[in-house]
Formats: structure tokens, C-alpha cells, sequence
């Protein structure tokens, strides 16, 4: 038995020498097999003090930027032109900023005063957006005033469609925050959280200007399923606005 | 004379009227509401001159603030019958010129002022209604099957203030103004009433 255990050993020994390269052959399979993802990480340790900067990161956003906004103008001379191949109103293209003077949005009249009239081009009927979307529609107008029918009001009625099924349905502001949504079709594919987009089929506003979100949907309505919706521009606490002036 | 004599006056805080509907400010609201600001300075004027005069400013201040809104209800109605009436109570009745008073007279007043303004959009929607159902059924010319098609645009483009949302939100304005105003009567209106009386060197010598 001694002889067998002396030659088991002996066989041993020049493992028993290389095994650090064994260890260095193990951690190269392991590299490999990881697809190097130690080497990875400790490069990206490493180099973390030459990674790019935030001024990097600007100007890529800026480059972002540019390149949205020239992609955004060829869009819209883009739909310019098919609007006019189609004979639909032409988008508004000039916006004015009006200081809003005095402000009811409460009350039998829901209305905004704005400090830019006539005298400045704007005209009854002009659509009146704020961060947000679209707040109502101009109802009259003085030398250097206007008064703005904000879309809560009762008065107010505005073509709009749900963005994403394309369902047309007039606006009609009820007297409260939330204005109703009269759809015209019977069985309208719309659900709460659908975005209202001012219709493209209206001759009275600019199309595709955001409304607001539809909250709550009443299907057994009659004539037509009714939805409250909820507007995305704050007609209470805008201070400045931007008329579409055609 | 004295009526003459007091028009600068007259004019000066009439016009304060429509200036202040414009300008209210947010802390002086209750729901978004503001208060009648028209029924604080007709109240006052029509007890201290009577029923003549307080019928022509309700007419002049009507005039006024429907010049502010669009649509076709006016405030004119309501303000030339309360400044009648006030006229007419200022006249036969002194001692309801204290401040308790006042301020249920605001409180009346407003609500009858409001109640005018619904009562119109009532009528405009009654008729509105009617018409367009007359259409709608002419279009249809009695068929069942063109009925049932669908809603017609010009039905659900029903115009203004629906039955069910004025018994709703048009008593809450109601309500709020009502209650806005009839709070503040009885300081502001005092204090008209004491302006008026001087400017009018004692008209009757009524005590507030």
C-alpha cells in the first residue's frame, strides 16, 4: 500500500506547483464566461474620474432640443401644407402673451379680463391657451381689453375629440370646475384617463390643442354618454396667457 | 336739487361698482363667488332717496355690469325692482335702516337679485329646449329608426345653464353670494348711509 500512496503523490506534485496559475486560468474562465464583466466594472471604477460631465450632458440635451424643436417646425409645415391640400382652417400660427387683470372663475359668469384688446389684434372668438392647454375662447373685445369665456362657463361649447380613439364630442361648461363632455356618437371608446385634444373637424378653435382628462365617464346618459372632464390649464391661478391670434 | 347736488357723488361710487366686480379679490370670495357688490351700494342709496331714485340707479347700474359679461341675461330687472322696493321701505319705514336690518335686506335682495338671473336662464332654457326638440323631431319626421340612429349634434348643443345644473351649482352661487353679502351689508351699507345723509344734509334726520 505504501508504494501506491508514494506514487498518488508524486503524481500530485506538479499540480501542486502551478496551482497559481490554475487560480489565474479559473479567474480567466471566469472572466470569459461572465463576458467580461469584471473587467467592465473595474474599468468603469477606474475611469469614473474621466467619465463625462454635466456640461457633456447639456450639451447633448441642447443638441436634443434643437434637433426636436427643427423636427417639431418641419412637422408643422408639414401639416400646414395638408391642412391646406384639404381645405381645413389653418393652424394659428402668432401667439400674444395678455396679463389676465382680473379673473371670475366662480360665479353665473366664468370669465378672465386680459389687458390686450383690439388695439393689439386680438378678435372675438381667438382661442386663449395657458401652460396647460386650452382655457376658453375670446367673447368680446375692447380697444385695449378682452374678455375671455373661460370653458367652465355655461356659454362655452368646444368641439374636442379623445386623443387617442378619435371620438368627437362637444365640450359645455355646466357652471363648475369640471366642464361635460357630450360625446356624439352613442357608444364612444373613451374611459377615464383619455386625454381631450380640441378637434380638428372645429371651425373654432386651432385642432389639437390639450384639454384636459377625462374623469368620469356616465354611459347610460341620455341622448349621448356625458363625461366629466377635468381641464389641464389652471383658469384660477394663470396670471399670464397666450392668445392664438388667426 | 339736492339729487343734483349729490350726482358727482352719485357717479363717483357708482362707477366704484363695476370696478370692484372686476377686482375682487380672492380672500373676499366664498366658493369662488364674489358678493354683490351692486346690492351693498344700491341698498343704501335707495332708502336714503327713495323709490324713484333708487329704481334709475338700479337701472344705470344694471346697464353697467351687463356691459361686463356676455350672454344675454341682464341684472337689470332685479336691480331696478330692489331699488323700488328699498325706495319705497326707506320711505315708510326709518327704523329698518338699522344694521340687523340691512343686513337682511342684502340677504333678501341678493337672493332676489340671483333668483332673477335664474329665472331668465330657466326661461332661455325651456325655450332653447323646446325649439330644439321641435327640430329634432321635424328632422326625424316621426321615424322611430332615425331617433334611435343616434343624438343629434344640435340636441346635445343644447346652449347655457341646464335645469339640473341650475338647481345645483346655480343655488350654490346662490347661496354663496346670498350669505357674502348679507355679512358685509351691515357695516358697508351703514356707512353709505351715513355718507349719503351728510352729503344730503340730513335727509329727514333718521338715525342708523
Amino acid at each position: 500500500m505504501a508504494p501506491v500512496r508514494l506514487l498518488r503523490v508524486g503524481a500530485l506534485l506538479p499540480l501542486l506547483r502551478v496551482w497559481p496559475w490554475l487560480l489565474v486560468l479559473l479567474a480567466l474562465v471566469a472572466v470569459r464566461l461572465s463576458k467580461g464583466a469584471l473587467l467592465s466594472d473595474a474599468y468603469g471604477l477606474l475611469s469614473r474620474p474621466f467619465w463625462p460631465g454635466s456640461a457633456q450632458q447639456e450639451w447633448i440635451s441642447a443638441a436634443q432640443r434643437l434637433g426636436d424643436r427643427a423636427r417639431l417646425e418641419q412637422l408643422e409645415r408639414e401639416n400646414r401644407r395638408l391642412r391646406g391640400l384639404l381645405d381645413l382652417p389653418a393652424v394659428q400660427g402668432r401667439r400674444l402673451q395678455a396679463a389676465v387683470i382680473s379673473r371670475q372663475p366662480g360665479g353665473w359668469w366664468q370669465q378672465l379680463l386680459l389687458g390686450k384688446g383690439s388695439l393689439q389684434g386680438v378678435g372675438v372668438g381667438d382661442a386663449i391657451v395657458a401652460p396647460g392647454g386650452l382655457i376658453g375662447l375670446v367673447a368680446s373685445t375692447t380697444p385695449t381689453t378682452s374678455t375671455v369665456r373661460l370653458l367652465s362657463d355655461p356659454g362655452s361649447r368646444v368641439g374636442v375629440w379623445v386623443g387617442r380613439s378619435r371620438q368627437q364630442g362637444l365640450l359645455s361648461g355646466i357652471g363648475t370646475a369640471r366642464p361635460l363632455l357630450r360625446f356624439l356618437e352613442k357608444d364612444p371608446d373613451a374611459r377615464p384617463g383619455d386625454v381631450i385634444f380640441t378637434s380638428p373637424a372645429s371651425t373654432l378653435v386651432p385642432p389639437n390643442l390639450p384639454v384636459g382628462v377625462i374623469q368620469r365617464i356616465n354611459a347610460d346618459a341620455d341622448p349621448a354618454p356625458e363625461a366629466l372632464v377635468q381641464l389641464s390649464a389652471p383658469a384660477d391661478a394663470v396670471d399670464w396667457v397666450q392668445v392664438l391670434l388667426p | 336739487m339736492a339729487l343734483l347736488s349729490r350726482q358727482p357723488w352719485l357717479v363717483a361710487t357708482g362707477l366704484l361698482v363695476p370696478l370692484l366686480t372686476l377686482a375682487s379679490p380672492g380672500w373676499l370670495k366664498l366658493d369662488a363667488v364674489p358678493p354683490a357688490w351692486s346690492v351693498l351700494w344700491l341698498l343704501p342709496w335707495a332708502l336714503s332717496e327713495g323709490r324713484l331714485a333708487g329704481a334709475a340707479a338700479g337701472l344705470g347700474l344694471g346697464l353697467l355690469l351687463d356691459g361686463l359679461h356676455p350672454g344675454t341675461v341682464s341684472l337689470v330687472p332685479g336691480l331696478v325692482l330692489l331699488g323700488w322696493w328699498w325706495g319705497r321701505m326707506g320711505r315708510k319705514a326709518p327704523l329698518i335702516q338699522r344694521s340687523f336690518s340691512l343686513g337682511l335686506l342684502a340677504l333678501v335682495g341678493t337672493a332676489l337679485l340671483n333668483g332673477s338671473l335664474m329665472l331668465q336662464w330657466a326661461l332661455l332654457s325651456w325655450r332653447g329646449a323646446a325649439s330644439l326638440q321641435g327640430s329634432v323631431e321635424g328632422l326625424a319626421g316621426g321615424a322611430e329608426a332615425l331617433r334611435q340612429a343616434g343624438p343629434s349634434a344640435a340636441l346635445v348643443a343644447m346652449p347655457l345653464w341646464r335645469w339640473e345644473d341650475l338647481a345645483q351649482v346655480g343655488l350654490q352661487v346662490l347661496l354663496a353670494q346670498t350669505l357674502l353679502t348679507a355679512l358685509l351689508a351691515p357695516m358697508l351699507c351703514s356707512l353709505q348711509l351715513i355718507f349719503w345723509r351728510q352729503v344730503g344734509a340730513g335727509w329727514r334726520g333718521l338715525s342708523v
